[in-house]
């Protein structure tokens, strides 16, 4: 199979038949579910550019396993160009779908798992990074979704997992067969879960001498046996159960959260990159947090771009676009996403080459990229309510627009400036809403504090790799720190002694 | 060797230094601990001598194409996680392979 149409994406989504869970129901027709359907919608998004000629420079890579043609999202970066190229793709799909399109942890993961199945080989003996070989071609070659599983529930966080009082709280090996391994457990906050056709399991933790039975890494097909997914709500989710477009905001794309459950799924050794190797569990966790991190200096840039003209569209159409406070405030949004997007282009620019072959972006930046996600689009979603104004979350619904009686008089008092009519106004009031407040929400504010992990992990990360001892000794230097210090040199300032 | 037995330059390391601006490690004591005129050194062998693993000497590359070229990022030697005070002695151990 060469590029995969959207349309064919979306059927081979419903043909997997997953087990989904929502509102305490299974979900049989979920690809035509109107709370699941925009999801899919944004992921296809990722195969619709893909076939344009004026987004193929982007959204097309060249397999170094094959030399076809293939979807950026599947590829092994093998430049800082590729690097580059990546979060651009990502900014562009969060201008064409204004929400997180979920397929980017799946090449993060691929990515990640290339450089550490090669070392854990190198220094182990195993024949980790042939088996992921083989799969990332099959991956390659069927222009598959994967789902990047990392986050465990976790239980109490100050035991290690083998420690938990239950065990299941990370995903682990409940046995080791001849042809391959059981595992059970959980994966929290997944992203695109239920849109993807594989999942790729990785660890979540650093792990430690006993924690060998939890430092797993594995593929399976989304609809393996004993695999169920219990949906994640999203603020305002049932307004899309309204029947009608306007009080969404963003009808046609969304994202997707979901709780994955392993339940004694068995996973063939071909399949399995990870098996007991604690020492590499954090090296998976770490570039792949890498990878991620800097993906975001792409995805909620394009995001921003939609929500900085969504505000400056309010503005026009309150009449208050020309005021200077107005425009000053476009400027600081503007600002904070373009230094987001520079994050993400110097981490890939400083990007190296592994001794696996691929290039990965410079851990420092990219968690610099992150940390800076958790601050600027909550900064960037307040400025965009400053402008909006409070109509944004007082406004009359689309059933009152829409009837006979009380339309008419939404229509008098919402109207604008000149000839703006009152729904375009509404409609971009309520796309202003869902980004900041809404469904969207869940990706632009909270999925960019927690996603990829949490401020402090950046902090962390950030300190290992500050090179602060550096930093120290060219204080030294300059201060004069360390050198014989001769007072008899002193002099009196001429201009203190004048009289 | 040359005829009269003492090292040729060929055993000299050639040593390529990135711009310096983020030393992780003190790349002149290692250049320093590298071995001189020894003729168990490879000939033309090169040493590319990374303050940070961003690897600016090597064209961002944590290993090199050529097996006559070591690269040191950092705390890394062609790619593996090394001790400062024990890269010197990781790159001779190398060159002299």
């Amino acid at each position: 199979m060469a590029l995969r149409t959207p349309e064919d994406f979306i059927q081979s989504i419903a043909d997997l038949d997953l087990e989904i869970y929502m509102f305490g129901q299974k979900v049989d027709d979920y690809v035509n579910h109107p709370i699941i359907r925009p999801s899919l919608n944004a992921i296809a998004m990722t195969y619709e550019l893909a076939q344009y000629p004026e987004y193929r420079g982007l959204m097309v890579a060249t397999s170094h396993l094959t030399g076809r043609e293939i979807n950026r999202f599947t590829h092994i970066h093998q430049s800082t160009d590729d690097l580059i190229k990546k979060v651009k793709m990502l900014r562009l799909l969060g201008q064409k779908t204004g929400t997180c399109f979920q397929r980017c942890v799946g090449m993060d993961t691929l990515n990640a798992l290339w450089s550490v199945t090669y070392e854990t080989d190198q220094a182990k003996g195993t024949d980790y990074h042939e088996r992921f070989r083989a799969y990332l071609q099959y991956v390659q070659d069927n222009d598959f979704v994967v789902d990047g599983a990392m986050t465990d529930p976790k239980g109490d966080r100050s035991l290690r997992p083998h420690q938990q009082p239950d065990p299941d709280v990370y995903v682990h090996v409940v046995e080791r067969r001849d042809d391959g391994i059981v595992v059970r457990g959980a994966k929290a906050h997944q992203t695109g879960a239920c849109n993807s056709h594989e999942i790729i399991v990785m660890p979540t933790v650093a792990m430690r001498e006993g924690d060998e039975d939890y430092a797993v890494s594995f593929a399976c097909p989304a609809n393996a046996e004993g695999v169920c997914y219990i949906y994640g709500r999203q603020s305002c989710d049932t307004r899309k159960l309204e029947g009608n477009d306007l009080d969404i905001g963003n009808a046609r794309f969304g994202g997707q959260e979901a709780l994955m459950v392993f339940d004694d799924v068995f996973i063939p050794w071909d399949h399995v990159f990870q098996c007991g190797e604690v020492e590499f569990a954090s090296p998976l966790v770490e570039r792949f947090a890498g990878f991620h991190r800097s993906s975001y200096g792409g995805c909620k840039v394009g995001v921003g771009d939609v929500l900085i003209g969504a505000a400056a569209l309010a503005a026009e159409m309150n009449g208050v676009a020309k005021a200077s406070h107005i425009k000053d405030k476009i400027v600081e949004m503007t600002h904070l996403n373009e230094t987001m997007f520079a994050c993400g282009i110097a981490c890939s620019a400083e990007g190296v080459r592994m001794s696996a072959g691929n290039y990965q972006i410079d851990l420092l930046l990219a968690n610099v990229t992150k940390q800076n996600v958790t601050r600027f689009p909550y900064e960037i979603a307040r400025l965009a309510e400053d402008i909006t104004g409070g109509l944004m979350v007082t406004m009359p619904s689309a059933q009152d627009l829409a009837d006979p009686k009380i339309g008419p008089i939404v229509e008098k008092y919402l109207v604008g400036q000149g000839d703006t009519p009152t729904i375009d106004r509404m409609r971009v009031l309520r796309l202003v809403e869902n980004i900041t407040l809404g469904t969207a929400a869940v990706g632009y504010r909270t999925e960019s504090m927690h996603g990829a992990g949490s401020p402090q992990a950046q902090r962390i990360m950030i300190t290992r790799q500050s090179n602060l001892d550096h930093k120290k000794e060219l204080a030294k230097a300059l201060a004069g720190i360390g050198k014989p210090w001769d007072k008899a040199k002193l002099k009196v300032p001429t201009a203190v002694t004048a009289d | 060797m040359t005829d009269e037995g003492t090292p040729g330059p060929e055993t000299h390391v050639r040593v390529v230094y990135c711009g310096g601006c983020n030393p992780q490690i003190d790349r002149s004591a290692v250049a320093a601990g590298l071995p001189t005129g020894d003729p168990e050194v490879r000939p033309g062998t090169t040493v590319h001598l990374n303050g940070c693993p961003r690897a600016c000497a090597s064209d961002h590359m944590l290993t090199s194409d050529d097996p006559s070229t070591v690269v040191v990022a950092g705390e890394l030697v062609d790619g593996v996680p090394t001790p400062s005070h024990e890269l010197a002695t990781a790159i001779t151990r190398k060159i002299k392979e």
